[in-house]
């Protein structure tokens, strides 16, 4: 793999977004991004599952036991908004490591810098350009954005 | 223009595997034919080599920015530079005389 710079690796997560986000038909906030998990678009049907968990160790992680489905086993007790942002950053750790990933060169691509790459996509689905855009349109302040991309209150703070 | 094809064209790849299946055959072509980028960019981004998907997506990035960054502008001296004597400095040697 050439060497890339965050700004291409940037690049590349917003349109990994836009793709989830264009499949889930949302034209608003909240992106329904448990929805999409449930109901993936058909090359990732064999990654994507929730699996609630009671652990004190992680907010959420993907895994994958061999030879069968992966999912994102997320601890019962977050927040709505925590749990969210966390089942957002794990899809990307799934689309990464799916066959479909595997096949487009994404472990080769953000694998080394795995967090910043899950946590910059988790707040580009969440809150795309196009939908804060739409936001800002009709109006929407700074006040109010947390609570309309249901998104916790530091990562809202951050993208705004 | 171009760029909003190239992000079109990504975030497709990302759900549709007969992108990545077009490109792997040398069949990019085709696709890049949907979408509108300008017949130099299109002639450019089928010519790229690459590992992967992943990286032919990065290099037309490159491609596509560069091609899309205004061309540099060259201010050239005016042909009338030192034609015409400055005012006040034609006045400063008519003080001096």
């Amino acid at each position: 793999m050439i060497p890339v710079s965050r700004e291409e690796r940037h690049w590349f997560l917003r349109n990994v977004a836009r793709a989830l986000q264009d499949f889930s038909g949302v034209s608003e906030p909240p992106v329904p991004a448990e929805d999409v998990l449930n109901h993936p678009p058909e090359a990732y049907q064999e990654d994507f599952g929730v699996v609630d968990m009671y652990s004190n160790l992680w907010d959420a992680t993907f895994a994958r036991p061999p030879g069968q489905r992966g999912s994102i086993f997320v601890r019962v007790d977050l927040d709505p908004e925590e749990r969210r942002f966390a089942l957002a950053r794990e899809t990307l750790c799934a689309m990464i490591t799916s066959k479909h990933g595997r096949d487009l060169g994404m472990p080769d691509l953000l694998m080394s810098e795995l967090k910043d790459s899950a946590a910059y996509f988790a707040t580009h689905y969440l809150a795309s350009e196009s939908l804060v855009d739409a936001y800002l349109a009709q109006g929407g302040d700074e006040e109010g954005f947390a609570e309309s991309f249901q998104l916790p209150k530091a990562v809202a703070a951050d993208r705004w | 223009m171009s760029m909003q094809a190239l992000n079109q064209l990504v975030a497709r790849s990302i759900v549709d595997p007969t992108v990545v299946q077009s490109f792997r055959s040398g069949q990019i072509g085709n696709v890049l034919d949907e979408l509108e980028f300008t017949p130099d960019l299109r002639a450019q981004l089928e010519g790229i080599e690459s590992d992967s998907w992943a990286e032919f997506a990065v290099i037309s990035y490159r491609f596509v920015k560069a091609a899309e960054m205004p061309a540099p502008r060259i201010e050239l001296p005016s042909p009338a530079e030192g034609l015409f004597p400055d005012k006040q400095s034609q006045a400063d040697q008519e003080q001096v005389a």
